[in-house]
């Protein structure tokens, strides 16, 4: 029975090509978007599933709260990994990891080449316990349980030596120091959160020969015996941070304790805490999710349009079957077969261009994709189950419809399929309605995101670099922003703490001056020159001068330090601009006086509002050196300014970042959540279009009689267009109205999350609806035009 | 083993009921090859399509073999309608997708006869027809008098008691005409009970009784002798 549904399936399949053709497209761009966004989500979903018992190991969070804020941060104390284990029995492993690159990268010299490396941390000799990473040379006991030993991951120790096999016992020199090569481990696999080139021993660092309890610059992870009640784990380790730190916090009036967070949640977890690798907000995740489903049911709908238009040209068929003795299981079975083998061969189709585009995909999603993940058991099933489903989904309708026809009527000459015909319309509005929601959605983050580029953040961005400079190069740097000033490639240049795009150091402002109350407060530390380096607008008062003294000298001399305050900082104190100038204001550390005023400028993503800011003149506590470069072609300016580095800071690689690039990365998720809904709402309409096209021939066909008798009437081509495109546009009509619905529920809680947000006017609805439209009127057009090119005296006689 | 009790058919329009069939009382026996005559509009189509049980809206009663069809559940129905029902139309209906072999193969098919039965009866089938030559064409390369021999072939291959042709000959020139008659009462010789709805009194020379219907009632009844 089965083999003859197949064979008459294949031969209904072969005959109405272009059914097919459209269906099979629709479909296997379908499919194919719904796997990669699959593979995506469960990459993303698997992170860090894949260790030995990774249910059961934890990663320390630490608290630290005062009277007005709460901070969780995913950082412990040295102290931590060892006092776990010495008195808590439910610790089955516990193992510290110090990332570097928080802080800075670091030189490498092999064989008197230098190479800048980020991904270098710190591990003890636990590592291996916590988390089975596979080591492919080295005993994992031993190989980090002494200072100066170095474990490098496989393309790493390829990188350096050739081979992993030709790492070990060779020398890097790191720094100033050298480290042995010890192991060689495989590099950590994509879904893991952890990811180094190079791991050193952590007893090579201070604090992992004589562990403290602050700073808490450390990751702490601990593996849990299995079946820990992890709820009396956690108060025991209340009274563990009560006893150790308690009282030290109490002076500074800050409440600590630590907290567990299950390793599998890291990835998709809480944002705000402080992470290997970035994380992914597991809000778009749903978001892709939706919109996966979103484009499998266009592609099904396509086949349930098309096969249920098609159902009038196949009712004779199913009246003499049925007069035949098929009952209607019978029927059923035979036409969802056919939408089985549909969904199958797209299937394959899918594969094919999946395998064709996979360098593409793995780029923008940034993990390997091939047939390692596809062709595993799981994805294989998943697949097959997928056929089944949309093959039954997709068959089920059309197949109810066919198999339930009245065979007398069926045989009939002059029936009209009734039935299917609302079904129909909703499904095409179903379809038109995803398809401008996407493109609405698009224009919408599209538009924050150029409002977010082009905004006017109150600083000058433009030719401006920025460079990282190391700790040991402090006292320098004063007088290398100097020389570099002097040789005309760098119009204007100061030191400062961060990059004006992100400048997070937290500071109070008490009570105790003549500003009324205390509040919270960032501060900047820079040089005298920031305001003129920036571009920064002085609303009152002076910039600093060269007179003023730095933070460091007027604490020494215990006098007043002049500083600058925003104007939303002065606002907050209850003053204007000018009458603010001059006046006193308890800093913590000691007496502000209010120097000068600037205007309000952005200092953080565009998710944030302007807090207040104080600016000290403070060089001593500066990281980065803030450079206008010349107008014009910036690469002779930086060769120039290359060389001048090179000769105050020798070894040390000369690694600049242009801030508007920088500011532009910090909106990299929103920057692919356009990308994606672009490029999914343009597959939407695409699969709708022709989904459309092929409702649109069927229509046509029908009606070929009636459309030659109209132009034997003298109808004009723009006539026929109307007749055969009047009844979709009313539906077009009604998706159109949905979508600016959508549209504006999308925009009013996505934006939610900026506060500062731009104005969506009524353009991108108008767009989005105007480009859809136009599309289905090509489609439509193109449809008529063929059936009026058609000679009426011929299709006039067969009927 | 047919009989029909009182059998009305009608449609209901707004104002009244226009029958199509009225007051119908008629019993068939088996072997008996029966001709139904009348007008177009008399309801001869109407009643072959009650016979056949493609149709259950009618007032009245209808048994075979004494049972009574209007209160069987629709599962019941399906499987008499398949064990005792061949039909052939004017139109041949034959599936346009399908082969010669595979249309003469289907009912089969739906009544779960095994493969190779299945293809000693098909086999059995184009011999008789002599289109053993022609089992791997599609309709359209056949003549009508061909095709309708396909469909004769596939109202006979699940062996049904009662075969219903309507109009068997209407779409066929007077030659192939005779062909087709003639494997019809070659058919009633071995033993089928034939109904054939049509126009033309030559047909009705080839069976055994003549019924006239005229606007939806029975006019005349009457056996035909043969010479």
């Amino acid at each position: 029975m089965w083999k003859n549904y197949l064979k008459i399936s294949f031969r209904n399949l072969k005959k109405r090509k272009l059914y097919t053709a459209i269906n099979l497209l629709g479909l296997t761009v379908a499919l194919v978007s719904f796997i990669l966004i699959s593979l995506y989500i469960h990459h993303e979903w698997s992170y860090d599933r894949m260790y030995t018992g990774s249910e059961r190991i934890y990663r320390f969070t630490q608290l630290f709260a005062d009277s007005q804020e709460r901070e969780m941060v995913s950082s412990t104390p040295s102290s931590l990994p060892p006092t776990v284990m010495e008195e808590f029995d439910e610790a089955e492993a516990a193992t510290l990891l110090f990332d570097l690159s928080i802080f800075q990268s670091v030189v490498i010299e092999y064989q008197g080449e230098q190479q800048e490396e980020k991904k270098f941390a710190y591990a003890d000799e636990n590592f291996f316990d916590v988390f089975d990473f596979e080591v492919l040379v080295g005993n994992p006991q031993t190989f980090l349980s002494e200072p100066r030993q170095m474990v490098l991951t496989k393309s790493t120790a390829r990188r350096y030596f050739g081979s992993e096999f030709a790492a070990e016992g060779k020398t890097l020199k790191v720094e100033t120091s050298e480290y042995l090569i010890t192991g060689v481990m495989e590099d950590f696999p994509s879904n893991s959160h952890i990811d180094f080139d190079f791991i050193v021993s952590f007893k090579s660092h201070r604090h992992g020969r004589e562990p403290e309890w602050s700073p808490s610059n450390y990751y702490t992870y601990v593996k849990v015996k299995e079946g820990t009640n992890m709820e009396a784990f956690e108060s025991k380790l209340a009274t563990m941070s009560e006893k150790y730190l308690g009282k030290e916090m109490r002076e500074y009036g800050i409440e600590t304790g630590f907290f567990l967070q299950p390793v599998i949640d890291i990835h998709l977890g809480d944002q705000s805490l402080n992470n290997i690798k970035p994380t992914t907000d597991i809000k778009y995740l749903y978001i892709f999710a939706v919109v996966a489903l979103l484009l499998i049911a266009i592609g099904v709908i396509n086949y349930v349009n098309l096969a249920t238009a098609e159902a009038t040209e196949r009712n004779k068929e199913v009246g003499l079957r049925k007069v035949l003795g098929a009952m209607r299981g019978q029927l059923f079975g035979q036409f969802v077969s056919e939408s089985m083998i549909l969904t199958f061969a797209s299937l394959l189709f899918s594969l094919l261009a999946i395998y064709v585009l996979a360098p593409q995909f793995s780029n923008f999603v940034g993990f390997e994709v091939g047939a390692q993940n596809l062709l595993s058991p799981i994805s294989i099933l998943g697949m097959i189950g997928l056929v089944v489903l949309v093959g039954l989904l997709a068959g089920i309708y059309p197949s109810l419809i066919l198999s339930g026809m009245e065979p007398i009527k069926a045989l009939g000459n002059n029936i009209k399929l009734g039935g299917g015909a609302w079904v129909r319309k909703g499904l095409v509005v179903f379809q038109f309605f995803v398809s401008m929601g996407l493109l609405i959605a698009t224009f919408v983050v599209e538009s924050q995101l150029s409002f977010m580029r082009e905004v006017n953040l109150g600083y000058n961005q433009e030719q401006l670099i920025s460079i990282n400079y190391p700790y040991s190069l402090r006292d320098k740097a004063g007088t290398l922003v100097e020389e570099m000033k002097r040789s005309g490639s760098a119009i204007s240049g100061a030191q400062a703490a961060n990059s004006p795009i992100f400048i997070q150091a937290g500071y109070s402002i008490m009570s105790g001056g003549d500003n009324p109350e205390d509040f919270s407060i960032t501060g900047y530390s820079v040089d005298k020159d920031i305001v003129q380096t920036l571009d920064l607008e002085l609303l009152a008062g002076e910039d600093f001068s060269d007179a003023d003294p730095t933070r460091q000298q007027a604490q020494e001399r215990e006098s007043i330090h002049p500083v600058l305050f925003n104007e939303n900082a002065i606002r907050r104190m209850g003053w204007d601009p000018e009458e603010a100038i001059g006046k006193t204001v308890n800093l913590g550390f000691g007496m502000g006086r209010v120097k000068g005023v600037v205007k309000d400028f952005y200092f953080n993503s565009l998710h944030y509002s302007v807090g207040p800011l104080v600016i000290f003149n403070d060089p001593n506590n500066s990281n980065v050196l803030l450079l206008r470069l010349p107008g014009g072609n910036p690469a002779p300016h930086l060769a120039k300014l290359e060389e001048i580095w090179k000769e105050t800071a020798p070894g040390r690689p000369f690694n600049y970042e242009f801030v508007d690039s920088a500011y532009g990365q910090m909106y990299n998720a929103e920057q692919r959540i356009s990308q994606v809904f672009g490029l999914f709402s343009g597959i939407a309409i695409f699969i709708a279009c022709m989904g459309l096209f092929g409702l649109v021939s069927y229509v046509a066909l029908r009606r070929t009689r009636e459309i030659s008798i109209r132009k034997v009437l003298g109808a004009t081509q723009i006539n026929v267009i109307q007749v055969l495109s009047a009844d979709f546009f009313k539906l077009l009509l009604v998706s159109s109205v949905m979508a600016i619905g959508f549209g504006m529920w999308f925009a009013s809680s996505w934006l939610q999350d900026f506060a500062n947000r731009t104005q969506i006017g009524a353009l991108p609805y108008v767009i989005s609806i105007l480009v859809v439209l136009a599309l289905a009127t090509i489609t439509i057009s193109y449809r008529a035009w063929k059936v009026f090119k058609l000679n009426p005296a011929k299709t006039l006689k067969t009927e | 083993m047919i009989e029909l009790r009182e059998l009305d058919k009608f449609i209901e329009s707004r104002f009244q009921r226009i029958f199509i069939l009225k007051g119908i009382n008629l019993t068939i026996n088996e072997g008996e090859f029966v001709t139904l005559m009348g007008p177009s509009g008399a309801g001869k189509s109407t009643l072959l399509n009650i016979l056949g049980l493609l149709d259950d809206d009618y007032k009245g009663e209808y048994l075979i073999d004494g049972r009574p069809i209007h209160r069987m559940k629709e599962r019941e129905r399906s499987s008499l309608h398949k064990s005792e029902f061949g039909y052939i139309f004017q139109a041949y209906h034959l599936i346009d997708e399908l082969t010669v072999f595979e249309n003469i193969e289907t009912p089969l098919l739906y009544r779960k006869v095994p493969s190779s039965e299945r293809k000693s009866i098909i086999a059995n089938l184009l011999d008789r027809f002599n289109m053993v030559a022609k089992k791997d064409l599609f309709p359209s390369q056949l003549s009508g008098g061909q095709q309708q021999l396909v469909g004769i072939a596939r109202a006979i291959a699940g062996k049904p008691k009662v075969l219903l042709a309507d109009e068997p000959t209407g779409n066929l020139h007077s030659a192939q005409a005779q062909e087709i008659m003639e494997v019809f009462q070659e058919l009633h010789r071995e033993g089928a009970t034939i109904i054939q709805a049509t126009h033309a009194r030559s047909n009705a020379d080839y069976g055994t009784r003549l019924i006239n219907l005229v606007d939806g009632k029975v006019t005349t009844d009457e056996t035909i002798q043969h010479a």
